[in-house]
């Protein structure tokens, strides 16, 4: 579904060229982009003159009394962000905004239309808006609140999201374009991306991503920072928030000019947060800091040639939950029968010890566009990854300081794309692309390493045509790619010798959606894709003890790529303005999946018997129901509902899945004015969550049975204010109200400690 | 202009794909794996003299690879022998012996000995700078049944917690190092 409300702000029409100096009128018509409906409550405002008005029933509003000159005009409705834009007056003037109720009531938020990936596949958006509710929130939580989205974490630092219970390597996460490459095979390796330095959140519950490189099963998460707005003054926002669970600060700017030579951006984000705690206790060492940086230049070369450069910086320090590091399976059932974690402090810190990760991430984008014509341009983008991660155990003989992981990873990227828009709808996409990843290990940490180096490098090409007609749209899309992979691995019997493989995968994926529209009240979207992922490193080549786990966990070299068949078919309704509905139901057929399978047999080490675990193939199917609700009762209160259920299973003996996430209700109810005296946008939200308890795994599956279900009750307030050119955005929260003691059983963490107690947030954004 | 530019996105893309410099992966360094236990080595001596009995497990590619192997003996009934536990890691040459690092760090580490079955009396023989038991140093005394023994190596324990320092392991936490087990024959 589209989430968004799109203003178009292009309709200007000059009605009088006979100036006075400062007689001139802007008038304006706020209209309804699909029903030509006008909308009423929008505000409007000048800021160069500090006086505003509302739309009226009619959707009109108008402006006296302006000189000729350069203005900047402050649009905003409730529930979406408020957007600025600069016009220059020469004459009377009328505006004609169009504000687009897309499928869902009121939502979020997006002006530009530069989202031309994946018309049909279903989308759902996070804009500014909602990341400022959750400014303290890592990407992975950030998307929680998605229906079909969850979080597989390793405390509350690590973070990874699960779109329809794909995570890691099975699914793609774009920064600003580009396929993020690290050690996304870790499930407690968070993405290593500020969701502060983008401005919005675009998850593709899709069924296949031919377009881009790499190995998603379907999903794709892209994060995008927002294009350099065409206004030649300096602009820029500062956010400021705060958490009082782990006390937590932080502070992210933003500035920006599309000066004349060139346009620019930069924006940064400094955080620090210490131990959290649960309602009983401390969880000790699980302090957070990072500093995170970005710059972007922009450049019009001609009116048909521009250039862009981006460059971003992202650095943390995670610290692991002391009493999650453990020896042997003796300390994992002692952990599970004991109050609290061993090592809890009394006290709070911000220090960071080992356990700990120490991860930085850079991404240098260089990309060029070409416009033939207003339908037609090709683009060209290279980009180079660098991915550093330390992780740092708890180590005998002064070795603390010495990493037990550390790996390297570099990636250089190109890609050309062509786009073209032929004359009665047609829509063509192509291009090529190559991917080239030299992973090593760095030779400091005194142990095996647990994956091996390795190079790989991937060409792929894809080819999509779209076409719509009137009620319909259709896509088809394909894509061949080849991947090498030559690896270089430590054996794990004595002498210790260097073992070398080389394989190549070759994939075809292929993907088709239909989107139908009845009338303006219902419609219907139908996806059908073929994915492939080929076999992790990790999959193949670990082979010992994940002490974490308490697991010996032995790859398989002759793992075969997993292949799927993903179906997707939503129905949308919407009646007047006031109900909107969507349910969307999934099915995914894995040929191959793999995935750690128990074996009945012990392994004896020196720390005692560890279960063995293998890397195993099985055909699996993977199947739910994403459903998305909201109901405008009157101009005041909205209530939302969010629906998620999921299964998965083996086909040939029904086993479920492990890591699937639980089903999950989440009801929003809201309190909307647009206006209280000078106070704009004023918001009052009740947020209920219940997280139903995993029912379907056995005993034999876990160490423990996954934990009881849960209920969450939150609120959040938010305003605005307008002070001449200056904006003012306040948000409070508070998360789990009622302290409730509750284990998630997508938080590995679960074997040692509870989740956060009560949590207030406070959000302040300033911008000019 | 326009074809040029065409031209040369074209040739860039043909360069990309031309790109085959150092096409092998790093070659991994094997690590000095000095932290790596292989061997755990209980030696009992009878307090009145005669030969003593040696009981080790020893994995000599650590973990994973290849099984370990356990080597037992037997003791007479009755005696009251002198135990001194060591730890070697074999990978190195010659053997690193890990007993050190313990010693020197003995206020972060405590060997627990757990009586699985059978009859015997473990008491720690040596204390930690902190005047804590360490465990590295122990008399044993044998009664007449056999039966099997579990050696425990805890890295950072909290030594204050109940019961702690009189050898029971069930308040101590922190995290195994090696828990290994043997039979013990008593003849």
């Amino acid at each position: 579904m589209l989430d968004k409300l799109l203003i178009l702000l292009f309709t200007i029409t000059v009605i009088s060229s006979h100036a006075q100096t400062c007689e001139l009128t802007v008038f304006g018509k706020v209209l309804d982009k699909q029903t030509k409906k006008p909308i009423e409550f929008a505000s409007v405002y000048v800021e160069e003159l500090t006086k505003g008005t509302v739309s009226n029933v009619e959707g009109e509003f108008e402006i006296n009394h302006l000189c000729s000159g350069e203005y900047h005009l402050v649009v905003s409705h409730i529930g979406c962000e408020t957007q600025k834009i600069f016009f220059q007056l020469s004459a009377d003037t009328t505006w004609t905004v169009y504000v687009e109720h897309s499928n869902q009531l009121l939502n979020e938020v997006t002006v530009e239309d530069h989202f031309q990936e994946s018309q049909s596949q279903e989308v759902e958006v996070i804009g500014v808006k909602e990341m400022n509710r959750q400014l303290s929130k890592s990407l992975g939580q950030t998307l929680e609140n998605i229906s079909g989205v969850a979080a597989i974490k390793n405390g509350n630092g690590v973070a990874k999201p699960v779109v329809h219970g794909l995570y890691g390597n099975r699914l793609t996460i774009l920064n600003n374009g580009i396929a993020q490459s690290g050690q996304q095979w870790g499930v407690d390796h968070a993405p290593e991306i500020d969701p502060l330095l983008a401005n919005r959140i675009t998850v593709v519950k899709g069924v296949g991503a031919v377009e881009f490189m790499g190995n998603s099963l379907g999903s794709v998460i892209l994060v995008e920072p927002k294009k350099i707005d065409k206004d030649p003054h300096l602009h820029g926002n500062a956010r400021y928030f705060f958490s009082s669970n782990g006390l937590s600060n932080g502070i992210n700017f933003e500035l920006q000019q599309y000066h004349k030579w060139v346009a620019w951006k930069v924006n940064g984000t400094l955080k620090k947060s210490g131990d959290t705690n649960t309602p009983d206790y401390f969880l000790t060492n699980t302090g957070v800091e990072e500093y995170n940086f970005s710059a972007e230049l922009e450049k019009q070369i001609t009116s048909k040639w521009s250039a862009n450069l981006y460059y971003s910086s992202f650095n943390t320090q995670i610290g692991i939950l002391r009493g999650s590091h453990i020896g042997n399976l003796t300390d994992l059932r002692s952990a599970f029968s004991a109050n609290q974690p061993f090592f809890t402090q009394e006290n709070f810190s911000y220090n960071i010890q080992n356990p700990r990760q120490e991860v930085s991430h850079q991404l240098l984008k260089a990309s060029s566009k070409y416009l033939f014509s207003e339908q037609a341009w090709v683009e060209v983008v290279y980009a180079k990854q660098i991915n550093n991660r330390k992780e740092f155990d708890v180590r005998r003989g002064g070795r603390n300081d010495k990493p037990a992981l550390s790996l390297d990873q570099e990636s250089d990227f190109f890609e050309t794309k062509f786009h073209y828009y032929f004359q009665n709808e047609w829509h063509l996409k192509t291009g090529v692309q190559v991917n080239r990843v030299n992973n090593v290990n760095v030779p400091e940490t005194g142990i095996l390493p647990l994956v091996p180096n390795y190079l790989s490098n991937e060409r792929g090409g894809f080819l999509i045509v779209a076409k719509s007609f009137d009620k319909l749209k259709l896509e088809m899309g394909a894509r061949v790619e080849e991947e090498n992979r030559k690896v270089a691995s430590i054996s794990n019997t004595v002498p210790r010798e260097i073992l070398n493989f080389d394989n190549t995968y070759l994939n075809y994926t292929a993907s088709a959606g239909v989107q139908y529209a009845w009338n303006e009240q219902f419609s219907m979207n139908y996806n059908v894709g073929l994915a492939a992922r080929n076999p992790e490193v990790n999959e193949m080549y670990s082979n010992g003890l994940h002490q974490g786990v308490s697991g010996i966990e032995e790859g398989d070299i002759n793992l075969n790529t997993e292949r799927a068949i993903k179906n997707t078919l939503s129905f949308a309704t919407k009646k007047k303005e006031k109900l909107f509905a969507e349910v969307l139901l999934y099915h995914q057929y894995i040929q191959d999946y793999i995935y750690l399978q128990a074996q009945d047999e012990f392994r004896l080490t020196i720390r005692g018997a560890f279960p063995l675990f293998k890397y195993e193939q099985t055909d699996a199917q993977i199947y739910g129901l994403d459903l998305v609700t909201k109901y405008q009762i009157n101009e005041l209160w909205l209530t939302e509902l969010n629906y998620s259920f999921i299964r998965g299973n083996e086909i040939d003996n029904g086993v479920s899945l492990i890591n699937l996430p639980s089903n999950s209700i989440l009801s929003t109810t809201s309190w909307q004015l647009p206006q209280i005296k000078s106070l704009k946008n004023v918001e009052l939200q009740m947020l209920h969550r219940y997280v139903f308890e995993q029912r379907n795994i056995t005993a034999d599956q876990d160490f423990v049975a996954p934990p009881e279900g849960y209920y969450l009750l939150g609120f959040r307030a938010s305003s605005e204010k307008q002070f001449k050119s200056i904006r003012l955005e306040g948000h409070l929260g508070v998360e789990n109200a009622l302290n409730a003691r509750y284990r998630d059983y997508l938080n590995r963490q679960r074997y040692f400690a509870d989740e956060l107690g009560r949590n207030f947030t406070v959000g302040l954004v300033v911008g000019f | 202009m326009k074809s040029k530019l065409l031209y040369a996105f074209i040739a860039m893309a043909l360069f990309a794909c031309k790109d085959d410099d150092g096409n092998e992966p790093i070659t991994p360094v094997i690590p000095n794996e000095e932290e790596v236990i292989t061997t755990v080595r209980y030696t009992l001596t009878p307090s009145g003299g005669g030969a003593a009995a040696v009981f080790q497990f020893q994995d000599i590619d650590g973990d994973g690879g290849n099984a370990p192997i356990i080597t037992s003996d037997s003791l007479d009934s009755n005696v009251t022998y002198t135990g001194s536990l060591e730890f070697f890691n074999e990978l190195e040459t010659p053997a690193d012996t890990i007993t050190k690092e313990v010693l020197e760090e003995g206020d972060e580490h405590q060997v627990f000995f757990q009586v699985t079955s059978g009859d015997f009396v473990i008491s720690y023989a040596d204390v930690d700078k902190n005047g804590n038991p360490l465990g590295l140093s122990t008399t044993f005394e044998s009664n007449t049944m056999g039966g099997s023994l579990t050696v425990i190596l805890r890295h950072e324990p909290d030594k204050a917690a109940a019961g702690v320092s009189g050898g029971d392991i069930t308040n101590a936490g922190g995290e195994t190092d090696i828990e290994v087990g043997f039979p013990v024959n008593v003849r």
